[in-house]
């Protein structure tokens, strides 16, 4: 009786992955808010990785469900919780997850690669369209748009592929 | 849930080459950034430095970038927060103090490019400059 209420093995280990990479996704977004700034609203999209992992390991409701509590509990630790910070922060991750997710399911021959490059164009894109329709209210915030978007062309090349990098490495090593 | 696989995965210089459909999508990210870069470039490079300051959609000031030797200009912005103090010289604009929190516009020093701009986004305050020193011309001698 006891043992039929009990949670199926492989249910629990997913709990316990998921939860593990939340916990390095909330540890990587605390540590790239303590990095020196490149430009506003720019970071190199570390903790991203844990929702590209996510994705390939568990699909996209894990995927969604993790960046947004990313996010949350993150910027609990940073002390930004419901500041300017925390929507524009949100409103990147959650399109980024997005695009991810349609683009991982959509287009074929696509890798963690070219979903992390989408993620992080459109990750920057939102930042930039919330502060100018929340906050700021002027088109002129958008000149600093494409260098940055040039800087998030290269950190989401690198990030996919060590995203490819780790999902494959763990493949092949946990039957070693 | 992590399935397993007996093939060597792949090196991390193979998976940064991307496959060609990642590799096309940089292609036309990149044209479309350089795209929106020059015409946005060419918009706002032309005429004398000018820095403009804004509150939410409303312009507070407009000032021309002082040349060397030149006395500098201090402006106290009125945000939502409070004041925040804006000065420009013969170096560029900074923020010199700024009721945020997190003082990453005051951190971010000197601004003197087309297009740069100083954002505090708690504050509602934006500053960004246009035109070039380049078309700072007083005479043109042939």
């Amino acid at each position: 009786m006891e043992a039929s209420l009990r949670p199926p093995l492989e249910e629990l280990e997913n709990k316990a992955v998921w939860l593990a990479l939340l916990m390095l996704g909330i540890g990587l977004h605390v540590f790239e808010a303590a990095l020196p700034s490149l430009g506003p609203w720019f970071k190199p999209g570390l903790a991203n990785l844990m929702t590209l992992l996510a994705l390939v390991w568990m699909g996209p409701r894990a995927a969604f469900m993790l960046a947004v509590s990313r996010v949350l509990v993150g910027s609990f630790f940073i002390g930004t919780m419901f500041t300017p910070t925390f929507v524009i922060s949100m409103s990147g991750g959650l399109t980024a997850a997005l695009v991810m997710i349609i683009t991982w399911r959509t287009l074929p021959g696509i890798s963690l690669v070219g979903v992390s490059l989408l993620g992080a164009l459109a990750h920057m894109t939102a930042q930039f369209v919330t502060v100018e329709s929340l906050f700021i209210h002027q088109t002129a915030l958008y000149y600093i748009l494409p260098p940055l978007l040039l800087l998030s062309c290269f950190t989401g090349w690198i990030n996919g592929a060590l995203a490819g990098y780790i999902a494959g490495r763990l493949k092949y090593d946990s039957i070693r | 849930m992590i399935t397993t696989q007996d093939t060597p995965p792949q090196s991390l210089v193979q998976l940064l080459r991307g496959s060609w459909i990642d590799r096309a999508l940089l292609i036309v990210s990149l044209l479309a950034i350089a795209a929106v870069w020059f015409f946005i470039q060419g918009s706002i490079a032309s005429g004398p430095p000018v820095a403009e300051i804004y509150h939410g959609d409303t312009m507070l000031a407009s000032y021309r970038l002082p040349g060397p030797g030149q006395a500098p200009v201090h402006f106290a912005a009125e945000g939502d927060l409070g004041i925040s103090e804006i000065v420009i010289d013969a170096s560029g604009v900074r923020m010199t103090a700024s009721p945020c929190a997190s003082q990453r516009c005051v951190l971010s020093g000197t601004h003197r490019h087309a297009g740069d701009l100083i954002a505090c986004v708690p504050n509602r305050i934006l500053v960004t400059i246009r035109g070039s020193r380049d078309n700072n011309l007083d005479a043109v001698v042939e």
